[in-house]
């Protein structure tokens, strides 16, 4: 057989899907790309074409020190939002998926609703409510508004995972002699975690990108990253602006990275 | 030794069950009976609203699941997804701070018991449906339970393997002389492998009885229409019924009625007859060695039978 007659007839639909998925990933890409050619450009000014390659501003964040106790900020910030939303929003799903609460659809919009809020207006009204309360800005503070962006996220995956769970799996472990807590610790626990490390996942890099709640809630000298990546840039916008964003998106990589090494979240890709 | 073993249990709707020790019992009826609800109260994932539920003289109803002591097999068999095998059967024992020897031991025992030796470190979404199954056997089993309960355990197996598990688990069940109550839709099953049967309709019982007497003596108009095929009768204002076989297919001249066939169903050991008789239909079935009889839609026909045949239902 000549290879012509194999050869498939050119299909249209198929290069216009291939088409669109192209252009969707590039605008997708795009920034980052930039962010990249930005961050190695050795010229004083954000410009374009680029005249070179050299690691001076990635150098430059590194040897600050305000950057540096800024990205620290933001890591230990991060990582305190990550255990309470994780702890925090596995409870809300599993009350919400099996406590038979009245009202459940309400308070299920009701946890999810930060979501719908513009996080400019909540960082706001936290920032009235610890003025009013007399707490002022302290660092758990901030924490704490982190963590209530971050729950619905994993309220969320969870959720979902707890929507798929055959509830006659603990059923079967408690005929098998297992109390309640041990039915949670042996199989609903195990089950269910998947979903709630990648609602955590979601929760670290919510909090580690966070910049409208935070804009309210820190005090000079403690700031997040992003803040103080704002202030910068209200003086200088150079190359370590794009720089410390690169180390960003490095820094949450491998958070998602870690985690799916860790235990696998491939396996809530689906999700 | 002698144990007696006394399992009672009053539903909402008035269920009233006595269960003997070693015995194969099933509760047989369409979904929606109160089947499942009056298996899951045995075994406490349910709570009565009124009555008792006794295991041995004792009163179980306040007893939560995890100490019931019973084992569990369900249709979805709710093995451990992310246990191997091994992990699935060991669980029970665990949980029961069973030594870590006699657990290895029992386990092998009992994944030898339902053949799935060679297969410990596989994981459930590894195995094939009726290996499933098997490890959910092995599973309930191990903890060598007062009672084993099924509820459909068999009902997502095709029907060849259907059969092979019945075989395999009414073997099973002989051999440990374990109490098992079986939940069923599937009367063939129930009629199989029971040491007796209660038929359920609409949350009540309407007949306990070993498979042959509820086959052969139903007592009410839902159970002889529920199992197997039955003609229904109406004699002197009492609702009669009378089973297909009873039906002998003679030459119109012998016959107490005369008819035509109205269709023949071929079913391989036997043919089942729908007959024009009498301004009605009869079912009448008629085994013969494997060749197909004669008669054809459109044929003339006898009906036969003996009045002995015909069970008087209650009305």
């Amino acid at each position: 057989m000549s290879a012509a007659a194999n050869r498939k007839p050119f299909d249209a639909g198929r290069a216009a899907y291939l088409a669109l998925n192209i252009v969707l990933l590039a605008f997708l890409l795009a920034p980052i790309a930039i962010v990249i050619v930005f961050a190695l450009n050795p010229t004083p000014f954000i410009s374009f074409p680029p005249v070179g390659v050299s690691l001076r501003w990635f150098e430059k964040f590194f040897a600050s020190s305000d950057f540096m106790n800024a990205l620290w900020l933001s890591l230990w910030v991060a990582a305190c939002v990550l255990v309470l939303s994780v702890v925090i929003g596995g409870a809300c799903a599993l009350a919400l998926a099996r406590g038979n609460l009245p009202g459940r659809t309400f308070l299920t919009a009701f946890f999810m609703s930060p979501l719908m809020l513009p996080a400019i207006l909540t960082g706001l009204a936290l920032f009235q409510s610890y003025l009013l309360a007399g707490i002022g800005r302290p660092i758990w503070g901030l924490i704490m508004a982190h963590t209530l962006i971050a729950v619905p996220y994993v309220l969320r995956t969870t959720l979902a995972v707890l929507h798929n769970f055959d509830h006659r799996i603990e059923e079967a472990a408690a005929a098998l002699g297992a109390s309640p807590a041990r039915v949670f610790f042996e199989v609903t626990l195990p089950l269910i975690q998947p979903g709630v490390f990648a609602g955590g996942v979601f929760a670290f890099i919510v909090s580690f990108d966070q910049f409208p709640v935070s804009l309210f809630l820190v005090v000079p000298k403690s700031e997040t990253l992003p803040v103080v990546l704002y202030n910068y840039m209200k003086f200088d916008l150079d190359g370590a602006i794009a720089a410390a964003s690169m180390v960003s998106i490095l820094l949450a990589l491998s958070v998602v990275l870690a985690m799916e090494r860790l235990i696998g979240l491939k396996a809530y890709v689906k999700l | 030794m002698s144990k007696t073993f006394d399992g009672k249990v009053v539903a909402v709707d008035g269920v009233t069950l006595d269960i003997a020790a070693g015995e194969f019992f099933s509760l047989l009826g369409p979904s929606g009976c109160g089947k499942t609800t009056s298996l899951r109260m045995i075994a406490g994932f349910e709570m009565p609203d009124a009555g008792r539920v006794h295991v041995g003289g004792q009163d179980i109803t306040d007893v939560p699941v995890h100490r019931r002591d019973m084992g569990m097999v369900f249709q979805s068999y709710a093995l451990f997804p992310h246990r191997t095998v091994v992990q699935n059967v060991a669980f029970g024992l665990r949980m029961r701070d069973v030594p870590r020897a006699d657990i290895d031991r029992r386990v092998a025992a009992a994944l030898a018991q339902v053949a799935l030796t060679g297969m410990e470190d596989r994981r459930p979404s590894q195995l094939s449906g009726g290996q499933q199954q098997r490890v959910a056997l092995a599973r309930a089993l191990v903890i060598e339970p007062r009672v084993l309960l099924c509820d459909e355990p068999l009902g997502a197996l095709d029907r060849k393997l259907r059969q092979q598990m019945q075989f395999e688990l009414k073997e099973l069940q002989r051999r440990l002389g374990v109490t098992l109550v079986f939940v069923t839709h599937d009367q063939e099953e129930a009629l199989a492998m029971s040491d007796r049967i209660a038929v359920m309709n609409r949350g009540r019982v309407e007949q306990v009885g070993a498979p042959t007497e509820i086959y052969g003596r139903p007592r009410t108009r839902f159970v002889a229409d529920f199992i197997g095929e039955i003609n229904l009768l109406e004699e002197a204002g009492k609702p009669r019924a009378l089973r297909p076989e009873k039906i002998q297919l003679v030459p119109p001249a012998q016959a107490r009625l005369s008819g035509t066939v109205e269709t023949a169903n071929f079913l391989g050991g036997a043919t089942l007859y729908r007959v024009q008789a009498g301004g009605r239909i009869w079912l009448a079935r008629e085994t013969h060695a494997g060749e197909r009889s004669p008669r054809s839609p459109g044929d003339p026909v006898g009906l036969a039978w003996n009045d002995a045949d015909i069970v008087t239902l209650e009305s």
